[in-house]
């Protein structure tokens, strides 16, 4: 375990904290073998942190089981050992959920089948590495999709979307991965293989599955889950409204949803985002104006023109200068690709990144992204806006240079700063990403000690001794923001 | 239970929070619950009552969700918790659309509040006029419109309960999309009362329906009626799409054959397209009657409704809804079913012996589990009710996991005990 790895945990002491011994990653090897463990420093480094790329701690080992057996098999052997490990999908996360805390990382990728596929009941039954996007790739043909639909979906897993209980851009109509996530197969901490849920609708006895979507992997290893298909609407409608600057292109949001309109999706994009996106993709945003709204409209063909007619006359009204239609599948596309690899576009303009996620009621939109654009200057950051407008969940995403640790201290009270700022709004700490390492200190701010505390007693139900992705989530008893603070400096 | 009688505990009880509080069961259907009846006016209150009945081992559920439990339960609890005085709208936000309220409020009277912004709770169990939102969320109650709104799970973003220890918890938030934390809804929606006692929900609201439609086909056999219902949902969107037996379909004025209601609505040229579209699906053949406006309103009601009172045995079979006509074929009893989410409710009448009652929940139980899909028994006449399973039991794992989860949210077991699954 590497410097920063000792340095989170030195204030607390538990068991299972202990590095892994050689004899241990023998037996691991010869269970899986060479194929299925990575333990040469120079390949763990991949492993060192996802999206968050704030703090970084090295596993000691990382191991790729083929199947739930062989999950079931490591996790008794490391139950036997009293050995914590922290689940990983593909490690497109965000909030440094699979930050390693624990000596022994547990890999999802080579669990990728699409076990079963049953289009009259609109299930599909899939191991957790299974990549987001290839889920509904299997069904688009026969008129299907799986509907959260992340920024990351050709890379994230199934399983990570579990663990966070993931969103993306059509969320606003069609919910959450919680809502499309009818069973799972959960191995515990101590290797015993459960059953949550099921294919059916409705559930024996407690809703387990729900309980353990978006517990961000504290409650064991998911190994298959069954997930919900959705028909593909008729027809969409999708269009581009620009606006001169973020407050007429939040008002234009609200007057589309006050009439009773439920678009498919509404994506915001600031000034800063536009023309990071189209000076890496060239889809033709207009580079001089402040805002843009993308509006995608799903449902009947019949009406659907007029319904396009309707919300183009709202935001105009709300001050739109200019409302494109897409006007076939290709520039559709081209939209959509500009939206979801927007994250990527930001690579151009700073050594590193960090997107914040927190979430406002909807009619805040305005006020929040005041606050966000006093944040810049005040910590004298640049802070780019992309985010799913008609849900509220604002992503500032704040660029920094991680050779800086100045800037580095900056970019934590910055997010910091805007997130209770989305608090006192009524808000939340997480829309979509989850809390993982990163807003762990935040949770006192939404969150009373006995909610906190029954929250550890619901985690523990699954798993006694805290050995599934340790140290997430629920704040430390006495660790608070200030310490907190220097802590994760420590462990960059 | 506990060692006080009711009288002595309602005197407790009444010491500590007002006597104004307490009263004694009022109907016989009260009292097959508790005997005593505690009224609390805030959260505050309750917290104070759970942690007396955790120190004197009484044991107590809240109404909404016992009053389901009635209907099979063996025995009562000390003290039913009616949440009547806790019925208020606590925040409306039309613009956002969430809503908090007080979990006595009715399901009804916050649809009519609702209402007057054009929106609405989308849930719709029987008689939403006695359903509290406390028992929606504690029953996991659902209709006809779970095929395109989901359940309460897909409503509710925030949750207020009492739980051990008198303390006051609250999971989630007012805001449409969040991920912050444990997710407290799910582990309460469903739960009967065994882990605490809900004060308060926050749910996401929808636009109300516009130009609601019913189209009604008849059919002669299951068999018929659900192949055209799978052809209708594959085809178009709809709001529900239900089958009732001949019985029903009798006592809803017609000819007592297979009968298929499948609802709709949208604008106006949505509605008429969606008119034509099932036309198209169901064929020449098929005689169907379409409803709107006010007609369509009542029917749909008595769809939603459909009143059971009486029967000997009600069970609820949840299968893949491929398999539901199927099994129900093979059952062949009276049902009402939610044909595109694989849900159906069955009903056994007349005055059939014990015996006849579980002979014939095993067979629709052998059923169910034939179709990868499980039965839970609503109600059953009280003489049945001793050799009944009232739910399936789940793989030993999973059961043993809702084990801890019940100890560690019920240390003392006061929560509605021994009327859940597995004998929680």
């Amino acid at each position: 375990m590497n410097a920063g790895n000792r340095d989170r945990v030195a204030a607390v002491s538990e068991p299972a904290r202990n590095s892994i011994d050689a004899r241990l990653v023998d037996e691991l090897r010869g269970m899986l073998g060479e194929d299925g463990i990575v333990s040469r420093a120079t390949e763990l480094k991949v492993y060192e942190c996802d999206g968050w790329t704030v703090e970084k701690s090295m596993p000691d080992v990382v191991l790729r089981p083929r199947n739930t057996a062989e999950v079931s098999a490591i996790l008794k052997l490391l139950y036997q050992h009293g050995v914590a490990f922290v689940p990983r999908g593909a490690g497109t996360g965000l909030s440094g959920g699979c930050l390693p805390l624990a000596p022994v990382m547990i890999c999802t990728s080579r669990m990728n089948r699409i076990v079963a596929i049953d289009l009259a009941n609109r299930r599909v039954e899939v191991e957790s590495g299974v990549v987001n996007l290839h889920v509904t790739n299997a069904v688009k043909a026969d008129g299907f999709f799986y509907a959260p639909d992340p920024s990351s979906q050709m890379a994230c897993t199934i399983g990570g979307n579990i663990a966070e209980n993931s969103g993306g851009p059509h969320t606003l109509k069609y919910g959450v991965t919680t809502n499309h996530v009818l069973g799972a197969e959960l191995v515990l901490s101590d290797g015993e293989v459960v059953q949550l849920g099921g294919p059916t609708e409705e559930r024996c006895g407690y809703d387990l599955a729900g309980a353990m979507v978006g517990a961000e992997g504290t409650m064991g290893i998911v190994t298959r889950a069954t997930l919900r298909l959705m028909r593909e609407p008729e027809a969409h409608r999708t269009m581009l409204a620009v606006f001169d600057d973020c407050d007429a292109a939040t008002r234009a949001v609200s007057a589309i949803i006050a009439t009773g309109i439920i678009p498919g999706a509404i994506e915001m994009m600031d000034r800063l985002l536009i023309r990071a996106v189209e000076a890496a993709f060239h889809v033709g945003l207009p580079e001089d104006a402040g805002a843009v709204l993308i509006i995608e409209l799903d449902g009947l063909a019949a009406g659907m023109d007029e319904r396009a007619r309707q919300v183009t006359e709202l935001v105009t009204g709300a001050g739109a200068k200019e409302v494109r239609l897409a006007r076939d599948e290709a520039e559709r596309a081209g939209l959509w690709k500009a939206r979801k690899r927007a994250f990527g576009a930001v690579g151009r303009l700073a050594p590193n990144y960090a997107t914040q996620d927190g979430v406002v009621p909807r009619t805040r939109l305005p006020d929040i992204l005041h606050v966000i654009s006093e944040v810049s200057e005040r910590y004298k950051l640049q802070i780019g806006n992309v985010f799913h407008a008609g849900d509220g969940n604002i992503h500032p995403i704040i660029l920094y240079d991680e050779r800086d640790p100045d800037q580095v201290r900056r970019t934590i009270e910055a997010g910091r700063d805007i997130l209770r700022a989305c608090v006192e709004m009524g808000g939340s700490l997480t829309g979509e990403h989850g809390i993982g390492v990163e807003k762990m200190g935040e949770m006192p701010l939404l969150f009373s000690p006995d909610d906190l505390l029954v929250m550890g007693e619901l985690r523990r139900v699954f798993d006694p001794d805290e050995r599934a992705n340790p140290y997430k989530i629920i704040p430390m008893p006495g660790a608070c923001v200030e310490v907190a603070a220097p802590r994760r400096q420590a462990s960059l | 239970m506990s060692a006080l009688d009711a009288s002595q505990t309602a005197e407790q009880i009444g010491a500590l929070i007002g006597a104004d509080r307490v009263r004694a069961a009022a109907s016989e259907s009260e009292r097959t619950i508790a005997g005593v009846v505690v009224e609390p006016a805030s959260a505050d209150e309750i917290a104070e009552l759970v942690r007396k009945c955790e120190t004197e081992h009484i044991t107590l559920a809240p109404f909404g969700a016992a009053r389901t439990l009635a209907e099979i339960r063996h025995s009562q609890v000390d003290v039913a918790v009616s949440l009547a005085r806790m019925n208020r709208v606590v925040a409306y936000e039309p613009d956002d659309m969430t809503v908090i309220a007080e979990a006595g409020h009715t399901l009804e009277a916050l649809n009519g509040h609702l209402a007057e912004r054009g929106q609405c709770l989308p849930a719709d169990p029987p008689f939403p006029n006695l359903t509290t939102l406390g028992s929606l969320i504690a029953e996991a109650k659902a209709g006809p419109i779970r095929l395109s709104e989901g359940t309460v799970r897909d409503l509710l973003i925030g949750i207020r309960f009492v739980g051990h220890g008198g303390r006051i918890v609250h999971g989630g938030g007012q805001v449409v999309k969040n991920v912050a934390g444990y997710d407290l809804m799910k582990v309460m929606t469903g739960s009967f009362g065994t882990l605490g006692i809900i004060t308060e929900a926050t749910f996401k609201v929808r636009p109300a329906p516009t130009n609601y439609a019913l189209a009604l086909t008849s059919f002669m056999n299951t068999g018929q009626a659900f192949e055209a219902a799978g052809g209708l949902s594959n085809a178009i969107p709809l709001i529900h799409l239900e089958i009732i037996s001949p019985g029903f379909d009798a006592k809803f004025g017609r000819s007592g054959r297979f009968l298929m209601l499948a609802g709709f609505g949208g604008s106006g040229a949505e509605v008429q397209y969606l008119r034509t579209r099932i036309a198209e699906v169901l064929g020449s053949g098929a005689e169907t009657e379409l409803l709107e406006g006010a007609d369509a309103e009542s029917a749909y009601e008595w769809l939603r409704d459909i009143d059971v009172r009486g029967a000997a045995l009600v069970a609820q079979m949840a299968v893949l809804p491929a398999e539901l006509g199927r099994c129900l074929d093979q059952c062949g009893s009276e049902f009402r079913a939610h044909a595109g989410s694989g849900v159906a409710q069955m009903f056994l009448g007349g005055e059939p012996s014990a015996e006849a009652i579980y002979r014939e929940a095993e067979r629709w139980r052998e059923a169910a589990h034939g179709a990868q899909g499980h039965l839970r028994i609503l109600a059953a006449s009280p003489g049945s009710r001793d050799d009944l399973n009232f739910f399936d039991e789940p793989p030993a794992g999973t059961l043993n996991l809702m084990g801890r989860m019940k100890a560690a949210f019920d240390p003392a077991g006061i929560f509605n005990p021994g009327c859940f699954v597995g004998g929680l």
